[in-house]
């Protein structure tokens, strides 16, 4: 089945920063936040023509991949070492990666 | 060894080294002079690494027992993982990073003696078209210091073409290889999806993603593309196929004959000297003896768009890891959701926000099927229609880029710079390989390129008529042209 024509979701459609954002975990500075969501608005509108184009209903789940992919036993292998690994912790304890509380609130 | 090692070719540095007519060690002092020289004008280096190459060169020289690549100093872009030495993918979020490993195409290069002198300045997270959104500082062209080299393998093309690499890897996930290596007079390849193992390369968008050369000469390019090419079982998606030995090849016969050329109206839009340049080639390969056909490619426009929904989704997800962790950088809060946020705020550059913004958007709740899922479609067609138009052709040639190398600050808005990649998205897309070679010069001495795309695992076939090419077009790319124009002004 061919589609074609502007899919009504995308008419009217607000891109809503703030709540991206916070999907996205990070926030905009306060330089950003004068450019980025002007420039959003605009690149999503122009991939909108996407609509134009008559495509078929399967290929949702296309792979660049054109060859057969080779298995591999399912084994136990050697893992990085484990000291050079944390080394890269901005906060470690023991054989650990420390972080903040995790739970928030009283 | 009175003579400039820096403006040898790979191949001929290595028959130098394999008869013992020059050193390990001369070679790399040679290219640490050049830049040190050259490189505070042209900027290609985030990284250089002179103490262990000149270690490493001693001892390749001792070795009776030489590798393929025994001569070759070679740059990796920043975003290929090397142990022990610090890998930025040109971010503030990964400016300590001190990988605990290499990348599979780093080992590879390393297991046949070539040196590794350096890591290679780019777009931050490989997202961009001129190196400007690299978090530290941007690359020049060596053609012309007040333009871009491109990107986002920027500094790798600026290091090659400058003489302060033999050849440097890049990634290419849109056009990142060979967009730069158009701008630096170039031969850049961007292999087949699988070809090359992306073990160690830092993830932008996995599903595009592929390593390649940007070398001076055809050859060069061939001869490293053979030996990091393979199967890899640390990549799940890399090719189990035989890798051909491309240089030995290149001179056999080409027996595929037919391209397949670009209409009219798909120049429209490109710079004059581009869609000349281009014409010019078309009339070179008919007197040739090769056989040209016109396709017609409707789903060729709609190539970006799909782009710019697919790699952001896929860059959103897998910058996610990013949290202030793992990675060496983390910005102060005592609670570990705020953590998270500001580390990326701080981490992460208005590009990079950008596109995991769209790829959030492209991804959520609402929006996830017109988005995402028809751009996956789209990608079907175009992949389809590239299948299709293989069945009349061999190769398929594009100029590389719409322009030649734009000056610094020149692309202000991200659509204009997001057009840069209309000729090269559509092989990241589809996976097949792409390769840019310098075609000739505009007016004002800026190299410009030409793509020739194959089908899948059709390499050899690219180096072939890139090399045919090469010998026909005559492109002066050799570092003395390049000096004449420019070194005194460094």
């Amino acid at each position: 089945m061919l589609m074609t024509g502007r899919l009504p979701i995308m008419l009217g459609m607000k891109f809503d920063v703030n709540y991206l954002s916070k999907l996205a975990n990070l926030n905009l500075t306060e330089e950003e936040e004068k450019q980025l969501p002007a420039q959003l608005e605009k690149i999503i509108d122009w991939v909108g023509q996407l609509t134009q184009l008559e495509i078929e209903e399967d290929g949702e789940n296309f792979t660049p991949v054109d060859f057969t992919l080779r298995l591999e036993p399912d084994e136990p292998g050697q893992s990085l070492p484990l000291a050079e690994v944390l080394a890269m912790a901005p906060e470690k304890e023991g054989d650990f990666f420390k972080v903040p509380r995790v739970l928030t609130g009283k | 060894m009175p003579q400039k090692l820096h403006r040898l070719g790979l191949n001929e540095t290595i028959n130098l080294v394999k008869n013992g007519q020059v050193s390990l060690v001369e070679i790399v002092e040679d290219y640490i002079t050049r830049i040190e020289k050259i490189d505070k004008s042209v900027k290609a280096y985030l990284t250089c690494n002179f103490e262990s190459a000149l270690a490493r060169a001693k001892e390749i020289d001792s070795k009776s027992q030489k590798g393929r690549l025994a001569g070759a100093v070679l740059a990796l872009k920043d975003n290929i993982v090397t142990k022990s030495v610090r890998t930025t993918c040109g971010s503030k979020i990964l400016e300590n990073f001190i990988p605990p490993y290499n990348a599979t195409v780093t080992e590879k290069l390393e297991a046949e003696d070539a040196i590794i002198i350096g890591k290679t300045n780019l777009d931050e997270f490989a997202m961009g078209s001129s190196t400007e959104n690299s978090a530290y500082f941007t690359t020049r062209n060596p053609w012309d210091l007040s333009r871009v080299p491109g990107g986002s393998s920027g500094g790798s093309a600026a290091a090659v073409a400058a003489g302060e690499a033999a050849v440097a890897l890049g990634s290419d996930t849109g056009g990142s290889i060979r967009q730069p290596a158009a701008f630096c007079g170039l031969v850049g390849l961007k292999p087949t999806y699988g070809r090359v193992s992306r073990y160690g390369l830092v993830a932008f968008a996995s599903s595009l993603d592929q390593i390649g050369p940007l070398a001076r000469k055809v050859r060069d390019c061939a001869l490293v593309t053979s030996v990091i090419a393979g199967f890899d079982r640390r990549d799940s998606t890399s090719a189990d196929l035989p890798v051909p030995d491309f240089p030995a090849s290149l001179e056999s016969p080409l027996v595929k004959r037919r391209i397949g050329v670009l209409d009219e109206d798909s120049l429209s839009e490109v710079n004059q000297e581009v869609a000349a340049n281009y014409k010019e080639t078309l009339q070179l390969l008919t007197e040739l003896g090769f056989k040209l056909t016109t396709l017609s490619f409707p789903t060729w426009q709609y190539a970006l768009p799909c782009y710019y929904i697919i790699a952001p989704s896929e860059a959103s997800s897998n910058l996610a890891r990013y949290d202030g962790v793992r990675y060496g950088f983390r910005a102060d809060s005592s609670e570990l959701s705020d953590m998270y946020v500001k580390t990326r705020t701080l981490g992460f550059g208005p590009e990079v926000k950008r596109r995991i913004l769209i790829g959030t958007f492209a991804l959520s709740s609402g929006y996830y099927d017109a988005y995402y899922a028809r751009a996956a479609r789209a990608r079907q067609a175009i992949s389809r229609e590239f299948q299709s138009a293989f069945q009349q052709v061999d190769f398929i040639l594009t100029p590389t880029t719409p322009e030649p190398a734009f000056r610094l600050g020149e692309k202000q808005d991200p659509l204009s710079m997001y057009l840069q990649d209309y000729f090269t998205v559509t092989a990241n897309l589809a996976g097949i390989p792409g390769l840019s070679l310098p075609a000739g010069l505009t007016s004002n001495g800026l190299p410009l390129g030409l793509q020739l795309l194959g089908p899948a695992f059709s390499e050899l076939d690219l180096f072939k008529l890139a090399f045919l090419l090469e010998k026909n077009f005559d492109f002066k790319n050799n570092i003395d042209e390049i000096k004449n124009v420019r070194e005194e002004e460094v």
